[in-house]
């Protein structure tokens, strides 16, 4: 009605009796258990929807602080060892003039996490107070939390790779930090979290409005 | 519309319960923060403890890079490289293995490993391309509470603490042969290195610790002998040249050798002092110069002066040392005279150098002097050498020597018969000889030398005894050729035979006077005349030749100077040559003017 983000007077399924199958699409009669056409588990809304976003966000963020303070990289030319964190990667690609390289692991690796923390964060406690932004752009925002997840995955593939190619011996050897796998972990959880947020609940305060 | 309604039923959901609701992917986060928490509780236990090592230097030392090295494994890393508050030193903290923590120690060292180049090889290449690293190291045992402040070593230590072996001391004169980290060698085979040379306090020696490893450490008893054996050899002998040395590090480096020079020496504790030779003859000879064992002393009385005799002379006996002068006393005796001055000197005599076998006493000592004495043995004074006026005693045995005795009870000490020396002979004969050389006119000899040698140069030198003789082969050349001419050889006769043919005219006509002939004697006079033209013809030439000898040799008469007989008898020869010349001349223009002269007879 007078909000903006939703048709005046349309109908929800959930007024109509109906449930969703957020797999397949196909609507069953409320209290349906299973999809009869795909079989997977029916919720008009998922209760447990905001209680796993918070725990998947909480189990990434955790993961997120090792993946920042211990080593991602351990390089060794001629035997000598460093020791790279990713902020200290950031910084000495910086000082060598690799401007371009830095600013990708940073984005990808400070600034998406982080920002996708936040993200997530507002989104889920957006469903509880409502009108702090337009639905639609709620929508947008968990749609591109969702779609940019799994781009943070670049500098785990960089360590990856790098320590699959790299094994040189004494000239130069490169091998994966405990940073790698919390940094891994921590975006696995994310994209679960992300994964967990049940965009419905975005526009039922809507709902509770008009009604 | 029809019926009642009921009354709304005001339901409300029974408020679920929290904990019912609960989804179990909780556990995923308590999970994850338990796992961080107990990795970074496990990291922070395991992290080592942090020590401080200050080094004067500190080149290549990194933080979080430099590894802190035990006998070549990692045991800690670099964390900080500050420096000390007074910028003395750099301050390096480290983390070390909390396995290795508590043997640090007093006796913990650390040092920076670099490459290195020395006499003894190259070391720590590896640090060229990893670089530089800290070893440490310390023995297994634990002193005490473990450190964590420890001043770095700015080179290696020579001797790892726990290695086997023992460190002694060695004391040298010249410490330009020795350097730190030389070898010490035993056969040969090296055994040990020396540490850094330090003076004494004195200065007046170097003093350098040696560690001996073990087992060789057993080889050193109170019968070692150290020597030097830097450098090179040369000897020259009937053998030919020979050039010896030990090793070429010891060449480079220099070098310590050792050996036992006599059996059975007593065990030594570590820290011994030992003295270096200069080599290993000085070394052996050492054996007979250092006391073996207990000394007796005995006194031995001399009715001359002892002047040039010092307490620490040696004594000899058949030219061994056997002991030494420990002190000359002066005792007053009263004799019928009134008293009177004898000198004693107290002589410290060592039994086995004398011969005795080992362990005997003063007695046998004793024993043996007494029977000794009886067999003539007396004490001498002697000089040291040919070039030194410093005495020694001897004790000799004197076949012809007065009765005397060993006394064997006098006090303080048992006195030794002695025997007046023959020092002042030969003192005598030396002056002698030495008078004579004096008395020798060696001062006329040079000066007349001298002189002989000054007009010989004077002659020498002067110009005319230069150039005479070229000038008198000269001469001696032309006179010859004008000899040898043909010419001059020809004239005598030639003018003979006119001559006799104008006589026999003339008699012919003085004597027959007959007119009917003198046709014929005009013609032969003609004819006579003809010749004598003829052979008159080469006179000018010949006084000609005779002028230009004349005028040469005048020349060389007057550069030779008119003093001598012989300038006189030569101008003498040569006026008789120039009148001779003369004549010739003019002889040759009476003929030209007037042939007829020579017939008339003028």
């Amino acid at each position: 009605m007078e909000d903006a983000g939703t048709a005046p007077g349309a109908l929800t399924a959930r007024a109509a009796g109906l449930v969703a199958c957020t797999q397949c699409g196909r609507v069953h009669p409320l209290g349906t258990p299973q999809c009869r056409r795909c079989g997977s588990d029916l919720a008009s809304r998922d209760d447990t929807s905001l209680q796993r976003v918070w725990a998947w966000l909480f189990a990434g963020m955790i993961a997120y602080v090792p993946a920042n303070l211990s080593p991602m990289l351990l390089t060794s030319t001629f035997g000598r060892t460093r020791e790279n964190t990713i902020i200290g990667g950031v910084f000495e690609l910086f000082d060598h003039g690799s401007y371009g390289v830095a600013l990708v692991i940073f984005l990808a690796s400070v600034v998406v996490p982080i920002g996708k923390f936040i993200a997530i964060a507002y989104l889920a406690l957006s469903v509880r107070s409502r009108g702090l932004a337009r639905g639609h752009a709620r929508q947008r925002l968990y749609e591109v939390v969702e779609f940019i997840g799994r781009w943070s995955m670049i500098d785990v593939f960089v360590v990856a790779i790098l320590s699959a190619l790299v094994q040189l011996d004494f000239i130069a050897t490169v091998k994966p930090g405990v940073a790698a796998a919390s940094f891994a972990l921590s975006v696995a959880f994310t994209m679960l979290s992300a994964q967990a947020f049940d965009p419905r609940l975005i526009w039922d305060s809507y709902e509770v409005e008009e009604t | 519309m029809t019926g009642p309604e009921p009354a709304p039923l005001d339901v409300s959901p029974a408020r679920p319960s929290v904990w019912r609701n609960l989804s179990f992917v909780w556990l995923v986060p308590i999970l994850a923060l338990a796992l961080s928490l107990g990795l970074a509780w496990r990291s922070l236990a395991d992290r080592g403890e942090l020590i401080e090592i200050t080094f004067a230097n500190a080149s290549g030392v990194t933080p979080g890079e430099t590894e802190l090295k035990y006998r070549d494994v990692v045991v800690g890393t670099v964390e900080t490289v500050t420096f000390t508050d007074d910028l003395e030193k750099v301050l390096v903290r480290a983390r070390v293995d909390k396995k290795v923590a508590p043997y640090l120690d007093t006796d913990t060292e650390f040092w920076v490993v670099r490459p290195q180049v020395t006499t003894r090889g190259v070391s720590g290449l590896s640090t060229v391309l990893s670089g530089v690293y800290i070893e440490g190291s310390w023995d297994k045992e634990v002193v005490g509470e473990p450190l964590v402040q420890f001043a770095g070593r700015d080179n290696p230590p020579l001797v790892l603490p726990g290695r086997e072996g023992t460190r002694i001391t060695l004391v040298a004169t010249d410490g330009s042969l020795i350097t730190e980290g030389a070898p010490v060698f035993f056969h040969g085979i090296e055994v040990g290195r020396l540490e850094r040379p330090r003076l004494t306090v004195s200065s007046d020696a170097i003093v350098v610790d040696a560690f001996i490893q073990a087992p060789h450490d057993r080889r050193l008893n109170s019968a070692t002998r150290f020597w030097d054996t830097s450098g090179f050899n040369v000897s020259i002998s009937g053998a030919g040249l020979s050039v010896d040395f030990d090793s070429l590090s010891s060449l480079l480096a220099g070098g310590i050798a050792f050996d036992n020079v006599f059996e059975g020496g007593k065990p030594v504790s570590p820290g011994h002092v030992f003295s270096v030779y200069e080599d290993e003859a000085s070394a052996k000879k050492s054996l007979l110069e250092e006391p073996k064992g207990a000394v007796v002393e005995v006194a031995a009385e001399f009715g001359e002066t002892l002047s040039g005799l010092e307490p620490g002379a040696d004594v000899r006996y058949g030219g061994i040392r056997v002991g030494q002068v420990t002190s000359i006393v002066a005792v007053v005796d009263d004799t019928s005279d009134g008293p009177g001055v004898r000198l004693m000197a107290n002589l410290a005599i060592e039994p086995e150098r004398l011969g005795l076998p080992a362990g005997s006493g003063p007695r046998e000592t004793l024993d043996f002097l007494e029977s000794a004495t009886g067999r003539g043995l007396r004490a001498r004074l002697a000089t040291k050498n040919l070039f030194s006026a410093a005495l020694i005693v001897e004790l000799a045995e004197v076949p012809d020597a007065a009765q005397a005795t060993f006394r064997r009870d006098a006090t303080p000490l048992p006195v030794l018969p002695s025997v007046k020396s023959d020092l002042p002979d030969f003192t005598a004969t030396a002056e002698g000889v030495l008078e004579r050389i004096n008395a020798l006119p060696i001062e006329e000899l040079l000066d007349q030398a001298i002189r002989t040698l000054g007009s010989i140069e004077a002659i020498a030198t002067a110009e005319g005894t230069k150039a005479a003789p070229d000038a008198v082969v000269a001469l001696l050349d032309d006179t010859r050729a004008l000899v040898n001419d043909e010419a001059t050889k020809a004239l005598p006769g030639e003018l003979r035979a006119a001559i006799a043919d104008l006589r026999a005219v003339v008699s012919e006509l003085r004597e027959g006077g007959a007119v009917a002939s003198l046709n014929e004697t005009a013609a032969s006079a003609r004819e006579a005349a003809g010749s004598v033209a003829k052979a008159t013809e080469g006179l000018p030439d010949l006084a000609a030749r005779l002028e230009e000898l004349v005028t040469r040799a005048g020349r060389l008469i007057s550069a030779y100077g008119d003093r001598s007989d012989f300038n006189d008898e030569t101008l003498a020869a040569l006026r008789e040559v120039r009148n001779a010349a003369r004549s010739v001349s003019q002889l040759a223009r009476a003929i030209e003017r007037n042939p007829n002269s020579i017939l008339m007879g003028r």
